[in-house]
């Protein structure tokens, strides 16, 4: 697991700012009367292209995959639930960067828990 | 040579390190280190030289021939190839036809090259014609994923990168297989993205 300081408050505020981000942009467009299925396949994917600049740029400062992986999953992850909550509620713009930082700061968490679970088994899926 | 590959990465070469300079080297760095730990004192291949981003972190005082297919990436790297100490001897070569001898390597190293090969497995199938039998492959991959979503993303990530770069969705422990080599250690450095593969000719 990756514990260098440089790193990890990378991945934590990156995460964070794009899930942001998303949240806030996507917030703008949906709204109650959304069927919310429809919502959140939209919201996963605008969130996925929103999130695709930033995870190409931030990987120059903090790695390549280590960080376009959990901000593209970021991107998708915050789309989905704020579109849900936006088809659901009125949502606010605040409201829905706040829940898209936290979505961001979820996806920072699984993916360390992820990564801790996969490496260790890496030898049984290669031989 | 493969003209459509040199082309790419001689357009890369100029701002490369923009991108992979920093973050990724810096991040890599104390495991690249400890794979080319594995250098031993006999005639070593090294690909994909780049602009040199690896030089700083090879032990010191090996005999290396180091190839990529674009000339302007190795005239990037001059500076750390010139800084390095011990012995690098560069050259403009393409991995499908290497115009080496049969079994003239010990070992041979990669580091983010089979990301970029046209064809993976004639790539892998090259270097076993240039390592001596019983000789070590040693590589620093980054590949795709088994796992959803990280398997769609990367396949949607390679849209866009395969036309400025690298694929993110190659599956280059099979291919090693698939070439004829026995794998001795796969280390995964990032989920099962990132990772270090030893394998030796069959």
């Amino acid at each position: 697991m990756e514990t260098r300081l440089y790193f990890v408050a990378g991945d934590i505020v990156n995460n964070a700012a794009v899930g942001a981000l998303v949240g806030l942009l996507l917030s703008l467009l949906v709204g109650p009367g959304w069927p919310m299925i429809v919502a959140m396949i939209i919201g996963m994917v605008l969130g996925m292209i929103i999130a695709l600049p930033f995870a190409f740029g931030l990987s120059a400062l903090f790695g390549a995959m280590e960080t376009m992986l959990p901000v593209m999953t970021t991107g998708m992850v915050a789309g989905m639930a704020v579109t849900m909550s936006a088809s659901m509620n009125e949502t606010s713009i605040a409201g829905g960067a706040e829940m898209g930082a936290i979505s961001g700061l979820g996806v920072f968490a699984a993916t360390y828990i992820f990564n801790a679970f996969v490496k260790p088994r890496a030898a049984k899926w290669t031989k | 040579m493969d003209e459509v590959t040199r082309r790419k990465w001689d357009r890369a070469a100029a701002n490369f390190e923009l991108m992979a300079g920093y973050g990724p080297e810096k991040r890599w760095e104390p495991y690249k280190r400890e794979l080319f730990s594995n250098m031993g004192d006999g005639e070593i291949l090294f690909l994909a030289l780049g602009t040199g981003l690896d030089l700083p972190v090879f032990p010191e005082g090996k005999s290396i021939t180091a190839i990529d297919i674009s000339q302007k990436m190795i005239d990037e790297a001059a500076p750390r190839v010139d800084a390095y100490n011990g012995n690098i001897r560069t050259q403009q070569a393409d991995v499908h036809e290497m115009p080496f001898e049969d079994n003239q390597f010990d070992q041979v190293f990669t580091s983010c090259t089979f990301c970029s090969v046209p064809n993976p497995v004639q790539g892998l199938e090259a270097i076993k014609r240039v390592l001596k039998p019983g000789g070590d492959l040693f590589m620093f991959e980054h590949t795709g994923s088994r796992f959803f979503p990280f398997r769609q993303m990367m396949n949607l990530m390679t849209v866009v990168t395969k036309r400025l770069g690298p694929d993110m969705n190659r599956t280059t422990v099979e291919n090693v297989v698939a070439a004829g080599y026995d794998l001795k250690k796969v280390t995964h450095v990032y989920m099962d993205v990132v990772k270090t593969i030893h394998a030796i000719p069959v």
